[in-house]
């Protein structure tokens, strides 16, 4: 039987599912165009360049025309500076958690040591605990914990300790490392090690098999760990909002308090632009892949 | 997956994200001069009066979402180098709770009227220094002194508006006049309420002919039973943006705030406001220093700035609320006579002195919150 | 000293385990600690927390209530079980949907050719990638009254002359659970995917020559190899949905109260920190129960988190 042929059943049910998975997408899209500035109705694409008539009687100008909304997305300083808070939250808080989520894995698989069946069931709290426990509890440790070193170093104004930038990425350390650990924990759970002490055999010493031999093999799975930990921090909100300070809004925070008064389509635009980034990257490896082989 | 197409990705997803950051710099404007400074939507900042000394660089204010003109922001940014540091909330609550765990550092917050009490008794703000606001004189004294901070040693007022009841005329017959026609069965499933317990368990008090701030047990009792009967006609709760309901045909009518129902109605103009005969609900919000605040000065220069009448009309043209600003509605009266007509002409931003007589003011109820809250989790989640 | 490092194998692991393990205890462990003392605390007036040591919010949840009808001095108050009850059931729902659409897909990912299956999984991935609340409000926009659902579907009826009436999908019940089926389908694709990946083909060839057909095959060998993945997405998908506020927030009308809103109502509107820690520490008990007998039943796959 060859094994690539499939019913068509299950070909139509993929194109559906897929159909349903990106059916919001493209709402998103399409209502970047939205000649609304309130967006709560389509009201039909921009229509010209120059000046137009929006929601019966403003008038707005559109030097942009169609693409008014990515315009002011442009000039949009609260959105820009948000989006540029949640990648730099997401690079440092994946960076970090990979490195130590990884080095976590291998103690956990390679060695034995006392605090091992405690470690791994910390590991697991994460994926059980409700983001708002998180967030708060979170925050009065912080608070709790910058007041008592406030007060005993006696710093005072902008140099005291203070919710930021720093806490929102320490949180989001905390909630990725475990599954950077779980992840790269069932990659080495597959590995052979004879490939390692036949390294160590030739007279590899620990650093150098670890570089040139276990690193290489399990990279899929540190990789995956990476990409999830960066999933998650992109899109978070509840534990964020708890950690956050002055200046250091992210995107999802911002989005959810636009709601309150009236989200244009500018957020359309942005998320447009954020998925035209993603698919090209995915197009251009789809490219690259067929031109390896 | 291979890790060199990997890096690859990762690269081109880094590069291009870092790229769209930083197009999004442009959008500063740069002083033209030293004789003008002009925001980058045109609009010419007017020169602070009296103008503070400051020291301190930036500015860190916890407030509500899109309440502010962005060339108020800009603004003060430009004529007194400050760089303001802007986080939001949509909930008084939340707010709160930030507030109260501590450990944040801003400078100035925007509490509306029933937490007010709350805050200073929890010591989670500070006094203000009357003296160093010299344009208070441009509020209205109707906004001073009100029960929930007498003096105003607390809090100065910002906006202020009326929680009453919108409905789209086009698909209502028989347009509500009071709270007590919501229970109306003509009324089923088309309504959108503002999730917010003490509003609606309040004016099912009121419907009672109790006290809107009632503590007592057996009267929230009876609201109790009454709100059970109403509730299953709503069809959404929304704090957040109700006239989108309204507006998008979800909902006929509802309970929603001043700046919901006059932008509504401006794109709808079949949408209508209307202040219920036993009493609307009035609020306020307002500024508050919170303790610990280290930009203290640029805290009191932002206030002063934005009260002056030339800056605060801006208010009356972008968020149409109840306006407390005397100098800004001059202002406008003189220079953007269009914007100050439609301000006052509309019983929605303008409401006749009567309503406002009429009206009640959410107060804290202390002990009795956990009955309030109790009454409102069993009537929304029991079905 | 480095020497002796290398030796101690013991040491070693600790010293690559504390890290991570300092982030476990400080930011997890001790606000759960927290969380439990406080859940014993009563509430003060003002919305702080008196420390006690009393079982009155663990009872309250469970339906203990004084405030009863005339005669009775103890009653059952069943409104916290009843959110419970609710929960559990619509993360049941999600699951059991959530699977059933993510099976297909999985399985044609996992048969596609080799070259092309990266690609497929990304595609996947990128809603992801988009804001989660900006999806959930992009539902809005297609349930809606005069959301894009009905705008279509009303101008299909007008082709065939049709009289039509626009549906009400937005703030039921049922938009939450499309709400959270669509957030959470990806969760459950990924898992089984991995599972299925690993069957290797001589199976099916093995299983054909035994004369099994398809449907056989996929009875006897694809179903039960895939199990642990099946088992990882569940868990991936059920736990979250039970402490979700946002999508029935926003797509319910918040008429649809669940756990996790019963939870920030505490933590907020109602100020009662302390039947709020009680029911987060209910809520993590039920997900640990429940995860635990599933597992045991069904094994707990490595395809929790593997792609």
């Amino acid at each position: 039987m060859n094994p690539h042929r499939r019913h068509p059943a299950i070909s139509i049910a993929t194109v559906l599912v897929y159909g349903f998975l990106y059916a919001p997408i493209i709402v998103l899209v399409l209502y970047a165009f939205n000649a609304s500035r309130t967006n709560i109705i389509f009201e039909g694409f921009i229509p010209s360049f120059g000046e137009l008539k929006m929601d019966g009687s403003n008038v707005v100008q559109s030097p942009c025309g169609p693409f008014h909304w990515f315009c002011e997305l442009s000039k949009n300083r609260e959105v820009t500076h948000a989006a540029r808070n949640t990648l730099t939250i997401a690079f440092v808080s994946t960076l970090t958690s990979t490195i130590i989520g990884t080095m976590a894995a291998l103690a956990l698989q390679r060695y034995n040591f006392r605090l091992k069946g405690f470690s791994q069931l910390s590991l697991y709290i994460p994926i059980v605990i409700p983001e708002i426990v998180m967030g708060i509890g979170i925050l009065v440790l912080f608070s709790q914990l910058f007041g008592l070193i406030n007060n005993a170093l006696g710093l005072g104004g902008d140099s005291r300790l203070s919710l930021g930038l720093g806490t929102v990425i320490v949180s989001h350390i905390a909630f990725s490392v475990p599954f950077v650990t779980l992840v790269v924990q069932a990659r080495l759970q597959g590995f052979d090690k004879y490939i390692e002490e036949a390294a160590m055999d030739l007279g590899a010493n620990e650093l150098i098999t670890f570089w040139r031999v276990t690193l290489p093999t399990i990279l899929p799975g540190v990789l995956s760990g990476a990409l999830l930990a960066f999933t998650l921090s992109l899109d978070d909100f509840v534990i964020t909002f708890f950690t956050t300070g002055p200046g250091a809004t992210t995107l999802p925070i911002y989005v959810y308090g636009l709601l309150r008064r009236i989200i244009t389509p500018q957020v359309n635009a942005l998320s447009t632009v954020w998925i035209l980034i993603v698919l090209t990257a995915v197009f251009l490896l789809q490219r690259l892949q067929s031109r390896q082989s | 997956m291979n890790n060199k197409m990997f890096w690859k990705l990762v690269t081109i997803l880094a590069v291009t994200s870092l790229v769209l950051a930083a197009c999004g710099g442009g959008g500063d404007a740069e002083p033209t001069g030293d004789t003008e400074i002009v925001a980058s939507t045109g609009f010419v900042c007017p020169a602070p009066e009296p103008r503070v000394d400051v020291t301190s660089e930036e500015l860190n204010i916890f407030v509500w979402t899109e309440y502010f003109p962005p060339e108020m922001l800009e603004c003060f940014e430009l004529v007194y180098g400050i760089k303001i540091n802007r986080d939001e909330y949509s909930s008084n609550e939340e707010m709160y709770a930030k507030l109260s765990a501590g450990g944040t550092n801003y400078d100035l917050v925007q509490p509306t009227d029933y937490i007010v009490e709350l805050m200073i008794r929890e010591e989670l703000i500070q006094e203000m220094d009357l003296t160093r606001l010299p344009n208070l004189k441009n509020i209205d004294t109707g906004y001073l002194d009100l029960p929930f901070d007498p003096g105003n040693k607390y809090t100065i007022p910002y906006l202020a508006g009326i929680d009453a009841i919108v409905y789209n005329a086009d698909s209502v017959e028989t347009p509500p006049t009071s709270w007590a026609d919501l229970w109306k069965p003509e009324y089923a499933d088309r309504m959108v309420f503002l999730d917010d317990s003490r509003v609606v368990i309040g004016m099912t008090l009121l419907t009672l002919g109790y006290d809107f701030n009632s503590r007592d047990r057996a009267q929230l009792e009876e609201a109790k039973a009454k709100l059970t009967e109403l509730i299953p006609n709503v069809k959404l709760f929304d704090s957040d943006s109700p006239k989108t309901a309204i507006i998008a045909g979800d909902a006929d009518l509802g309970i929603v705030w001043t700046g919901e129902a006059f932008l509504a109605n401006q794109e709808n103009p079949a949408i209508q406001f209307v202040y219920p005969t036993e009493g609307a609900v009035l609020w306020q919000d307002n500024w508050a220093i919170p303790v610990g605040a280290s930009h203290l000065d640029a805290a009191y220069a932002w206030m002063n700035y934005i009260m002056q009448g030339e800056i605060f009309w801006l208010l009356l043209r972008d968020y149409p609320y109840t306006n407390p600003n005397l100098a800004a509605l001059e202002f406008a009266k003189a220079n953007h006579p269009d914007v100050y007509d439609a301000f006052m002409n509309s019983p929605i931003t303008n409401p006749d002195p009567s309503v406002i007589a009429n009206a009640v003011v959410i107060e804290d109820v202390g002990e009795a919150l956990p009955i309030y809250d109790e009454i409102w989790t069993e009537v929304k989640g029991g079905e | 000293m480095l020497q002796r490092l290398r030796e101690n194998r013991s040491a070693q692991g600790t010293l690559l385990v504390t890290p991570t393990l300092i982030f476990m205890v400080g930011l997890l462990i001790i606000p759960l600690l927290l969380t439990l003392v406080v859940s014993f605390g009563s509430r003060d007036a003002d919305g702080g927390v008196v420390y006690g040591f009393s079982f009155h919010n663990y009872l309250r949840l469970l339906g203990y209530s004084t405030d009863c009808p005339e005669g009775q001095s103890v009653c059952f108050n069943p409104l916290y079980m009843d959110i419970l009850g609710r929960s559990v059931t619509l993360a049941f729902q999600t699951t059991v949907l959530v699977i059933l659409l993510a099976y297909p897909l999985a399985y044609f990912v996992a048969r596609a050719h080799p070259k092309r299956r990266n690609t497929f999984l990304f595609l996947v991935l990128v809603p992801l990638w988009t804001n989660f609340v900006i999806r959930v409000y992009a539902w809005m926009m297609l349930l809606r009254k005069e959301g894009v659902i009905n705008i279509v579907l009303g101008w299909i009826a007008g082709l065939f002359g049709l009289p039509f009436q626009p549906l009400e999908m937005l703030y039921t019940p049922g938009a939450v659970l499309v709400g959270m089926v669509y957030e959470f389908l990806p969760f459950m694709i990924l898992p089984i995917f991995t599972s299925l990946e690993k069957i290797e083909i001589p199976l099916y060839e093995a299983a054909a020559d035994l004369g099994a057909n398809p449907i056989r095959t996929f009875l006897r060998v694809t179903l039960p190899l895939s199990m642990p993945g099946v088992v990882a997405g569940t868990i991936l998908v059920f736990i979250p949905v039970m402490g979700t506020f946002i999508v029935s927030d926003l797509l319910g009308g918040r008429q649809v109260i669940l756990v996790g809103n019963l939870i920030q109502n505490q933590f907020l509107s109602a100020r009662d920190p302390t039947f709020g820690s009680a029911a987060s520490l209910i809520l993590m008990a039920m997900t640990l129960v429940v995860t635990y007998f599933y597992t045991r039943k069904f094994g707990f796959g490595e395809e929790i988190v593997a792609v």
